[in-house]
Order: C-alpha cells, then sequence, then structure tokens
C-alpha cells in the first residue's frame, strides 16, 4: 500500500513539472520575440533608408536586429576570443562588422557598438552544419572556397588568400618539404591541405610520400606535434603563427594559395548578395587592404 | 543538416566514398571491438576473482585499479595512452599503433567495469550454498564449476551484455587522436564534403550492424543460462512414450 502511493505520488510530481515545463515554453520563446520586436522598431529608423528593398532572408535579419556570424576563437590576428572579455577580436571579425554596418544600415563602428553582430566560436568541422541548419547567418572563419563547397554554400568573392605551411619540431631534422617522405602530417578535419600538399609535390617532381591523419581541432594538431605522435603540421599559414614556439619552425614551403570566402546558406541569395555587394566594395576602394595591414596580415 | 538528407546526389557522393572511407573504418572498429572486448574480459576475470579472494593484498590491487579507472573519463584516458604513454618508452617519438591503442583503451576501461559485475555475481550468490556444498566434500573449484558459477553467469549476463555494448560504442573515442576507426573517417568524409546528415546517418547504421547481433547473442546466452537442465526432460519423454 505504502509503495502504491509513494509511486502515485511521484507520478504527480512528474506530472507536475512536465506542465510547468510546457507553459513555460511558450513563455521564453515570447520574451525573445518581444526584444527583438523593440530591436527592430529601434533599427526601423537607421536600416529602413540604407535597404529599402531588401529581400526576404536580409528581412529576417533585420527583423531580428542582430546578424549572427560564425567565427574562429583561436586564430591570432584573423579572429581571437578574448579569454578576459569574451569579444572576438581580429580581421575576421571587423569584416563582420562592416557587412553588418550594410545590412542594417549602419557604420561599422556603429555596429560594433550597438553589439548588431552576435559571434558564435565555430572549427573547420561545426561551421558546415551551424550554416545549414539556420543557427548562423554568415560564416567568416578562414573558410576555403572550393568547387564543391560551391555546390553546398554560397561564396563571395575571395577576401583574402593565403597558403598552406609546415610546422615541424626543430629537434625533428626535418629541413625541407623532402623530408617529410615516409613521415606523419596532421591536418585538420574538412581541409584542403590534403590535396594541396599532393598537387604541389607533382608539380615540382618530388617524390615524397607521407601519410595523413586528421584531427578535430586545431589545439588537438598542435598537441600531438608538441608530444611527437606526428612529425608535421601542415594548415593555413594564417592558423599555424599562432602556434609557433621555440621548439617549432614553419618550413619554407608554400602551397596550395587559396582563397578564404564568407560563406551564407545556399538557400539565403539576398543575404549573400549583400555579402557579395559588401565584399567587392571593399575590395575596390582598398579598405580591405588598410583592414588587413591594420590586423598585421600579409 | 536534416535538409539535405534525402537528397539523392548527396547520397551517390556517400556511395562513392564508402569502400575508401566507411570499409576500412568499420573493419578498424570491428577488430577494435573484438580485441578489446577480449581483453576486457580477461581483465575483468581476473580482477573480478581478485576482489572476491581471500588474499588481502589481491583485494587492495584489485580495488585501486576498478576505482582509479572508473572514475575517470576515458577520453582523458586515451588522450594519456595517446601523447603520455609513449614517453615513457623514449622521448625521440615512439608511436603506439592505433590498433593497438584502441584495444588498451577500451580493454581496460571496461575490464574495471566487468570486474566489478563478476565480483557482484560471484557475492550475489548465498555463502551457504559454498558451506553445504564444502560440507559435502565439494573442493573449491569443484564448488566454482557446479554451484557458484552456473548460477552467476544467469546474474551477470545482463549487466555484461551492457558493457559488450558500451565497448563497441566507446570505439569512437579514437576518432579524437585520428584513430582510423569508423568514427574517424566519418568525421573525415563529413567534413570534407559537408553532407553531415549522410555521413553520420550511415555511421549510425554501422554501429548497429555491429551491437545489434551481440545484443541478440547476450540475450540467447541469457535465456539459455537460464534452462533448466537437459537429464530431466529426457525422462519425462521416456515416460510419456511409455505411457501411450
Amino acid at each position: 500500500m505504502m509503495k502504491k502511493m509513494l509511486s502515485l505520488a511521484l507520478t504527480f510530481a512528474m506530472a507536475a513539472t512536465l506542465t510547468a515545463c510546457g507553459s513555460k515554453a511558450p513563455e521564453t520563446t515570447a520574451a525573445p520575440a518581444d526584444t527583438k520586436a523593440a530591436g527592430s522598431s529601434a533599427e526601423a529608423t537607421t536600416g529602413a533608408g540604407a535597404a529599402g528593398t531588401a529581400a526576404k532572408d536580409v528581412q529576417k535579419i533585420i527583423d531580428r536586429g542582430v546578424l549572427k556570424v560564425g567565427c574562429k576563437s583561436d586564430i591570432p590576428k584573423f579572429s581571437l576570443q578574448n579569454t578576459a572579455t569574451g569579444q572576438y577580436e581580429g580581421f575576421e571579425d571587423d569584416l563582420a562588422y562592416e557587412i553588418a554596418g550594410s545590412i542594417f544600415g549602419c557604420s561599422a563602428a556603429e555596429a560594433k557598438e550597438k553589439k548588431l553582430v552576435e559571434f558564435q566560436g565555430v572549427t573547420a568541422k561545426t561551421r558546415g552544419p551551424l550554416l545549414e541548419n539556420g543557427e548562423i547567418d554568415l560564416v567568416i572563419a578562414t573558410f576555403t572556397i572550393t568547387p564543391e563547397r560551391k555546390e553546398t554554400y554560397n561564396f563571395s568573392t575571395p577576401y583574402y588568400t593565403d597558403a598552406v605551411g609546415l610546422l615541424v619540431n626543430k629537434d625533428s631534422g626535418i629541413k625541407s618539404i623532402q623530408d617529410l617522405d615516409g613521415k606523419i602530417i596532421g591536418v585538420a578535419q574538412s581541409s584542403t591541405t590534403k590535396d594541396g600538399f599532393k598537387k604541389y609535390v607533382d608539380e615540382k617532381g618530388l617524390k615524397v610520400n607521407p601519410q595523413f591523419q586528421e584531427f578535430d581541432g586545431y589545439p588537438a594538431l598542435a598537441q600531438a606535434l608538441a608530444t611527437k605522435q606526428i612529425d608535421c603540421f601542415s594548415v593555413d599559414r594564417a592558423i599555424l603563427a599562432g602556434y609557433v614556439n621555440d621548439g617549432n619552425l614553419i618550413l619554407e614551403d608554400r602551397f596550395a594559395e587559396q582563397d578564404y570566402g564568407v560563406a551564407a546558406a545556399k538557400g539565403n541569395t539576398g543575404l549573400a548578395e549583400t555579402v557579395e555587394k559588401k565584399v567587392t566594395s571593399m575590395l575596390s576602394d582598398g579598405s580591405m587592404k588598410k583592414l588587413q595591414d591594420q590586423w598585421g596580415l600579409q | 543538416m536534416i535538409k539535405g538528407l534525402f537528397d539523392g546526389k548527396r547520397w551517390s557522393a556517400l556511395f562513392a566514398a564508402f569502400p575508401e572511407y566507411y570499409i576500412p573504418g568499420f573493419l578498424m572498429t570491428l577488430k577494435i571491438s573484438l580485441v578489446g572486448l577480449a581483453v576486457a574480459l580477461v581483465l575483468g576475470v581476473v580482477f573480478g576473482m581478485f576482489s572476491s579472494s581471500k588474499w588481502k593484498l589481491l583485494k587492495i590491487i584489485s580495488r585501486i585499479y576498478v576505482e582509479f579507472i572508473q572514475n575517470t573519463p576515458l577520453a582523458l584516458q586515451v588522450m594519456c595512452y595517446y601523447s603520455v604513454l609513449p614517453m615513457l618508452f623514449s622521448s625521440s617519438g615512439f608511436r603506439i599503433p592505433k590498433f593497438v591503442l584502441g584495444v588498451i583503451g577500451v580493454g581496460v576501461y571496461h575490464g574495471a567495469y566487468i570486474s566489478e559485475v563478476i565480483r557482484t555475481g560471484i557475492e550475489a550468490i548465498p555463502k551457504g550454498q559454498s558451506e553445504a556444498a564444502a560440507s559435502q566434500g565439494f573442493s573449491y573449484l569443484e564448488t566454482m564449476y557446479h554451484i557458484i558459477l552456473p548460477q552467476t553467469i544467469k546474474i551477470i549476463m545482463p549487466p555484461l551484455a551492457n558493457q559488450a555494448l558500451n565497448l563497441v560504442k566507446n570505439t569512437s573515442i579514437l576518432a579524437m587522436v585520428a584513430g582510423m576507426d569508423l568514427m574517424y573517417f566519418t568525421d573525415s568524409w563529413g567534413a570534407d564534403r559537408g553532407y553531415f546528415a549522410q555521413a553520420y546517418f550511415t555511421s549510425a547504421v554501422m554501429y548497429f550492424i555491429i551491437c545489434f547481433p551481440l545484443a541478440r547473442l547476450a540475450r540467447y546466452l541469457e535465456i539459455r543460462s537460464m534452462r533448466l537442465p537437459v537429464a530431466k526432460k529426457l525422462d519425462i519423454q521416456a515416460d510419456e512414450e511409455a505411457a501411450c
């Protein structure tokens, strides 16, 4: 009898919590909607003038009042999350503010001040799915343009050209790309390093046949190199520069020149167009170059 | 991610990549699972017997092993085997083969759990039965073989099956250290092309292909161990035939 009553009481308790959750859910969804509405009315004054005939997907962002951008959080100069303040700082983050400015019809400085960009840290692995399921609007995260990726995402004109580099331990005795024959090269998942390496070696007529291993994230690669589980850490030079220390060095060789583009989801053509316009205008009026110089790139 | 799930083009890309990515990954996971399970069972039986033995020292050794392994995450253990263990052998970049790494990783981890399963299984049989057997002149081994273990197997089969299935699924942790297993190739191909729905769905099916027969086997063994001894059945049949 006691047992039965106890189980009954438990059932009620569970039912109560369930209904509590049920009633709470609409509230939580309603709350951001209110703030969104407030945000968009504030935006309406500034945004309406600039983007009078905004596409549906752009309009959605303007209504929401914030542009969601996926950026790397671990690449010095490009996009690094300040551990003290939580802010994203770097060339790509400033580019995101520029684009937000053109969407909301204000300057980049204003966009930064009003926090019109919501950054989300992404990795090579997460940026694709996040973009596809609509969690973020744009990816500005050292995203290399390839023909295969163009089928899946909407890329802008390249805003930066980088090459792949090779980081090796100083005490490994590896001096050039030829010494890498039979060694293990660690590359990042979803990177184009492997194909680029093979092409470069073929072009130079070298007989270098290393083994490739893929890792999820650059810290894992740096750790594997430090503990000598891989002989070489090979990713884009921009990223590699953040991992140089006393014990390792970047080899002279550079290969697989690659272009970074701003990516939008395939369906968001209106947004892609806005981004494309902004990037090309920044390239032609020299402000892109200025921004890169400001962050000490190239 | 779900949007592209029924995209035919993406599926055909997956089938094109299947022999290169999924077959070697599947075989590696299968090999690690089977050898890892054997290692885990051996470790489990040895340490399970240690902890139910009369010797204090063996009990303490078994306790240390079980508590240390049970209370640290597998990811950390694998990371440790991957980057710290080689340094013990030499500092000039000795590398443990990925297959061995996987077998040690899941084998040692689940060995600790299985030893607990076996210990509780043995302890679940009332002491009176051992005493009764001793009074009838059974030796220790005879007591174990004829009386304790047949009952133990019935008790430990379900948790043991749990451990075996978890072992298979936990091999996926190797992807973290480029383990060349199924999860590694799934991540690799999925991230390469951006077709995550196809990549992960297929991977799930392949893990299921390994796990499901294992679960059925465990269930079969459990049912078989519950069956009554066959000799009695024959007697009844003989009686019935005689009655006819």
